[in-house]
């Protein structure tokens, strides 16, 4: 059980986190935006846990290995517990005070081993930009209790050097890619191969998880949809045949005054022609 | 009635031998009618209603304060997507063979397939399988070295006529017109028609409008809406 000053350092680091975090994103985001989307990632290997936010249990029994939300959190600061299942929350096994919580964001809060293999909450801003047409976006987020590693996708690194608990990210082609994780900058798989879909429009977040020396390194992933684009045009014929050209408004106003002085003649004529 | 075709006299600018005053006042204004509708074309860029409600995602389920979802976090698997092989829409006797096509990598425009035989359906949004969203397909109005295409005759489609979508193993799913609508290519509200929320329906999109002899590009788009029946 952490004692109250390690409480305080993990609270201070998740603050600064999910701070640094937002920061990028805060010229993004509109000014009145007051709720953000917030998942719940738990990446902390055999410890089932009941979850408490702000003392109140939100979760039960959530397991290693699971997504929950995203729930929709007003902005602000929020204390979150992890507690054994069934357990009052003064026995918390992790707690964070104050985490938190900016406007307008996509966080997922991810309970998980440090690189020495302590528990700890960190949070992520998922980025929700829109991807282009035909794109979909991959995040590896190292939350694993292992050196630095490498992600490969089809044996080449794409992201290299990523450490606990950083992210790395790309929008990519959409499709199915073989990724696999090796120890930074050798080819000593640290988690085997396996293929990805990567969705259109969707941001896949893969979280290296468990512990290295405890052989219980793995993924969770997280995908978040609706980031699609439209494509930037449709275009569809070059040969002209369908044709229709504008008609020049003034010819057009030329010709309907011809046309009702023409009509104006006849019935004269006709008018004359009938009273003879 | 903002579908283009609807207030358009495309078959009663009556020209008949003038014979009385009343035929004669009738033909003459049919006339300036036509001119002053039928010659300038279609109304470009008006949406019509019927899409725009087509379009409108349905109201967000209201949140169950009680339950958070929980998901297993294993890795996506692709999903299972019902490609449509074949267009039929017998009004304009089009029976086309629809190609799973995506995004040319050196525009980011929508592929379609260089055969105006064949028409291309988006493979990155809805397929025959779903349940909601735009269904796009979209075809050549004609090519410079092919002549008209299999969308020759889509702005000819009127509200009501039957299109039907086959799959692979020959079931089809059928839709019926609500609108046929024309936009500038600078001002088409692309993201409704390649939205994958809102009512099931399909969306039938070529070029139109005036041709540009320099560039040989059209104006316009030409978008069919259609839903499923």
């Amino acid at each position: 059980m952490p004692t109250s000053i390690v409480r305080r350092l993990l609270a201070l680091g998740a603050v600064t986190a999910a701070v640094t975090a937002a920061g990028g994103l805060a010229t993004a985001m509109p000014a009145h935006a007051a709720t953000s989307k917030v998942s719940v990632v738990h990446g902390i290997p055999a410890t089932p846990v009941d979850v408490y936010v702000n003392g109140k249990a939100t979760l039960k029994n959530f397991k290693p290995g699971d997504v929950a939300g995203p729930l929709d959190l007003a902005e602000g600061s929020y204390d979150i517990d992890l507690t054994k299942p069934g357990e009052p929350i003064d026995k918390a096994i992790l707690s964070v005070d104050g985490a938190a919580v900016p406007g307008g964001a996509n966080i997922s809060l991810v309970a998980h081993l440090d690189e020495a293999g302590k528990p700890k909450i960190t949070p992520f801003v998922n980025d929700v930009s829109k991807v282009g047409a035909g794109k979909a976006r991959l995040i590896v987020r190292h939350t694993a209790a292992a050196p630095a590693v490498d992600v490969r996708a089809g044996g080449t690194p794409v992201f290299k050097n990523l450490t606990n608990p950083n992210e790395a990210k790309a929008d990519l082609a959409a499709g199915t890619v073989s990724a696999d994780v090796v120890l930074a900058g050798t080819t000593t798989v640290a988690i085997p191969a396996t293929d990805v879909d990567l969705k259109e429009g969707t941001a896949t977040i893969v979280y290296a998880t468990g512990s290295a020396q405890d052989k219980t390194l793995g993924v969770v992933a997280q995908v978040i949809s609706g980031l699609h684009s439209a494509p930037g045009g449709v275009p569809s014929g070059d040969g002209g045949l369908a044709d229709e050209p504008g008609v020049n408004v003034w010819w057009l106003a030329a010709g309907v005054a011809v046309l009702l002085l023409l009509t104006a003649g006849s019935v004269r004529l006709a008018t004359r022609r009938t009273t003879r | 009635m903002r579908s283009y075709f609807a207030g358009a006299p495309r078959h009663h600018g009556a020209r008949r031998p003038v014979m009385s005053r009343r035929n004669l006042l009738t033909g003459s204004l049919g006339a300036a009618a036509l001119l002053a509708t039928g010659c300038t074309g279609p109304r470009a860029d008006e949406p019509s209603a019927d899409v725009e409600a087509l379009a409108s995602p349905s109201p967000a389920p209201t949140a169950q304060a009680t339950a958070v979802p929980v998901q297993p976090g294993a890795l996506p698997q692709a999903g299972k997507v019902v490609a449509p092989v074949r267009l039929r829409i017998s009004a304009m006797g089009l029976d086309a063979r629809v190609q799973a096509v995506g995004i040319d990598p050196r525009t980011g425009d929508f592929a379609v397939p260089p055969s105006v035989d064949s028409v291309g359906w988006y493979r990155f949004g809805p397929g025959l399988e779903a349940t909601g969203g735009s269904i796009v397909i979209a075809g050549h109005v004609d090519s410079a070295a092919q002549g008209k295409g299999a969308f020759f005759g889509l702005r000819e489609l009127d509200a009501g006529d039957q299109v039907e979508v086959g799959d692979r193993a020959a079931r089809v799913v059928r839709f019926q017109v609500v609108a046929v609508e024309q936009f500038r290519k600078t001002k088409i509200p692309l993201a409704r028609y390649f939205a994958r929320d809102g009512a099931l329906r399909l969306s039938l999109i070529t070029c139109g409008g005036p041709f540009d002899e320099a560039s040989r590009h059209y104006r316009d788009n030409i978008v069919v809406t259609a839903r499923a029946v």
